[in-house]
């Protein structure tokens, strides 16, 4: 929700002196991105999609780099990066598992779904794991409604599913 | 009603009713771009750079092939609006989005047989001269991102995109990018879509001046839905006259529905799943001939019409016809995507209607007043109807809300608000039993200021 409003004047932002942006990685967005776009900036979701998935989340560091990568300011980036729902500033689990939570999985009953996980996990919705494997959400309709109630398991999308299923796919992680 | 053959499945088995030979749904596999066009494809395409753009434009527009992404704006009226070539870059926007719940639809076709979206999309690109386009997925379609980039990448390497022009063949040059969103229903809003191309928060913008004339990074953009690009195939290939053939006029003197849809059901059905249909095929026949009935034997209750914000059918509307003319016979918002959700009769409406509104607090985008608090009031009144904790003052109060947010009482930027409104007061005036039973009498009549008035005054 990007009305949320946080304190920012007072957050500590911690830095490491390695980048997030390495030049490898520069070189690889000048190349296949940049020329895609007529302005720069649209190869920001694409950037942010890539870091998040190798770092697990957009650190405030990574926000300026992005920035002046991009030649726009670091506020543009975080308004960008916290308005979408996919990008966390503080990093998810090493496994995504999200439940969806809409009006077709909820008649199928994806309550008893989420409800078994959360007490297998013993975290509730939004949380992650102490050892940092997995991060349990549960979203708004993730467009697989014939496979009520379902989940996006990392990259899957897997469904009709019961308590105990859901519950040994969550197993399976490494 | 049934389809001789199929049309948009042509290449992914198990979309039809229940006794047709269509194949079945677990044969599915993802049509490859050389499959594609060892089967004909692409050849609509090189049939389509023979002729003059503007008379594929006047086919389309001749089909009145009406938008499958769930207003229904005719496609061919929407590809004229553009302004005369400038020489500067023009823009194509494939909504992909498809966050609303119930909807499914456009995946069978990216995961099944993307080749036919773009070839639609290539169709469009030459019809209307737009030099780029912008395919936006959902973030919830990672691995069908997945198969439409690689389907992207095999329609550059057979010539289609890129290169010296359009096939090899003419001086026309598209190029196509896969562009991912990160989870906001608000970037299925055509304007939203733009600014989450642009990189920015997909805040919808006001219109005028619309997407055709100033859309993506200022350039005259059409945006178009998946399913949309996709019939624009069938069309060029049989022709307008065909198209026409298929589906319903209107029964209330309205523009007429023609052609295929895909539908996909979901919900308490035997059978999920999406289904080729005509328009005009009744929601019964859909359910029992396509999917297999009810599931359990259970009796029909109400179903969602097309996509969460389109408003509820009630028990006795199990026959709605399922085309444009949805909208003014059953008192719902429209059509939609035509996915309809289906509930029997175990079905507690009070949760449904909370469920609904609990989609549209955590996605509106906060950008107007009215959407942004409204929907937190509503969930919030819903929650406390269904906890058996509300008043019947409750109830009123959330109708006058849900009557005082959206476009169509002028107090909203973009649709959301509109569908939040009509999902909820649709369910509730439908189902008012259920919801007056969980309510206590209110003690002294409501006092306040009237919301929808003040509304209008704006």
């Amino acid at each position: 929700m990007s009305w949320t409003v946080k304190p920012s004047r007072t957050q500590e932002i911690t830095k490491r002196t390695e980048p997030y942006l390495s030049e490898e990685a520069k070189a690889k967005y000048e190349k296949d991105l940049i020329p895609r776009y007529p302005e720069r900036r649209g190869a920001l979701l694409p950037i942010l999609h890539d870091l998040q998935h190798h770092e697990r989340c957009i650190p405030h560091q990574a926000m300026v780099e992005i920035s002046q990568f991009l030649n726009i300011t670091p506020g543009e980036v975080l308004d960008t990066v916290s308005f979408y729902e996919e990008f966390h500033v503080e990093p998810v689990g090493r496994h995504v598992v999200a439940v969806c939570q809409s009006v077709a999985c909820e008649a199928c009953g994806h309550a008893a779904v989420l409800d078994h996980l959360k007490d297998k996990l013993g975290i509730d919705e939004h949380e992650t794991t102490a050892d940092g494997k997995v991060t349990l959400l549960a979203l708004e309709c993730l467009g697989a409604c014939e496979k009520a109630p379902c989940m996006l398991r990392n990259d899957e999308l897997i469904g009709p599913l019961t308590p105990e299923q859901a519950a040994r796919l969550v197993d399976e992680l490494k | 009603m049934f389809l001789d053959e199929p049309v948009l499945t042509k290449n992914i088995p198990g979309c039809g009713p229940l006794q047709d030979t269509w194949g079945k749904a677990e044969d599915r596999t993802v049509t490859t771009g050389k499959t594609y066009r060892d089967r004909g494809g692409y050849a609509t395409l090189e049939n389509c750079l023979g002729m003059e753009p503007s008379a594929i434009i006047d086919e389309v527009k001749n089909a009145i092939l009406r938008g499958r992404g769930g207003a229904g704006f005719p496609a061919g009226m929407k590809w004229t609006f553009l302004p005369p070539e400038d020489g500067q870059p023009r823009y194509l926007a494939i909504n992909c989005d498809e966050a609303e719940p119930g909807t499914f639809k456009d995946r069978l076709l990216v995961d099944f047989d993307p080749h036919l979206v773009l070839e639609g999309i290539a169709i469009a690109c030459w019809a209307c001269k737009l030099d780029h386009a912008y395919f936006f997925i959902r973030g919830e379609y990672p691995s069908q991102a997945i198969t439409m980039q690689r389907a992207i990448d095999e329609a550059y390497e057979m010539g289609v995109f890129g290169g010296t022009g359009l096939l090899g063949k003419c001086d026309f040059k598209v190029d196509c990018t896969l562009h991912r969103g990160a989870g906001a229903y608000i970037c299925g809003e055509e304007t939203g879509l733009l600014e989450a191309i642009e990189g920015r928060r997909g805040w919808p913008r006001l219109k005028p001046p619309f997407p055709a004339v100033k859309g993506l990074f200022g350039r005259p953009t059409i945006v178009n839905n998946v399913e949309t690009l996709a019939a624009v195939v069938p069309i060029m290939q049989k022709g307008a006259a065909w198209w026409q053939g298929i589906g319903v006029e209107s029964s209330i003197g309205g523009p007429p529905s023609y052609g295929t849809k895909l539908m996909g059901v979901s919900g308490h059905v035997e059978k999920p799943g999406v289904y080729e249909a005509p328009l005009g095929v009744s929601l019964k026949c859909l359910v029992e001939d396509y999917c297999g009935g009810m599931r359990g034997g259970k009796g029909f209750k109400a179903a969602i019409a097309g996509g969460a914000s389109m408003g509820i059918l009630s028990t006795d509307q199990y026959e709605a016809e399922m085309d444009f003319d949805i909208g003014r016979k059953y008192d719902l918002m429209g059509l939609g995507t035509a996915c309809p959700t289906v509930f029997d009769e175990d079905t507690d409406m009070v949760a449904v209607a909370r469920n609904l509104s609990r989609f549209f607090k955590n996605e509106s985008c906060g950008q107007c007043t009215p959407c942004r608090e409204g929907a937190q009031w509503m969930f919030k009144l819903l929650s406390r109807i269904e906890a058996g904790e509300a008043d019947s003052n409750d109830l009123d109060m959330l109708l006058e809300l849900a009557g005082s947010m959206g476009i169509m009482p002028g107090t909203t930027i973009c649709g959301l608000a509109d569908g939040h409104n009509w999902a909820v007061r649709t369910v509730v005036n439908k189902f008012r039993g259920e919801f007056e039973a969980r309510v206590r009498p209110a003690k002294t009549a409501l006092q306040g200021v009237a919301l929808t008035s003040s509304a209008n005054a704006i």
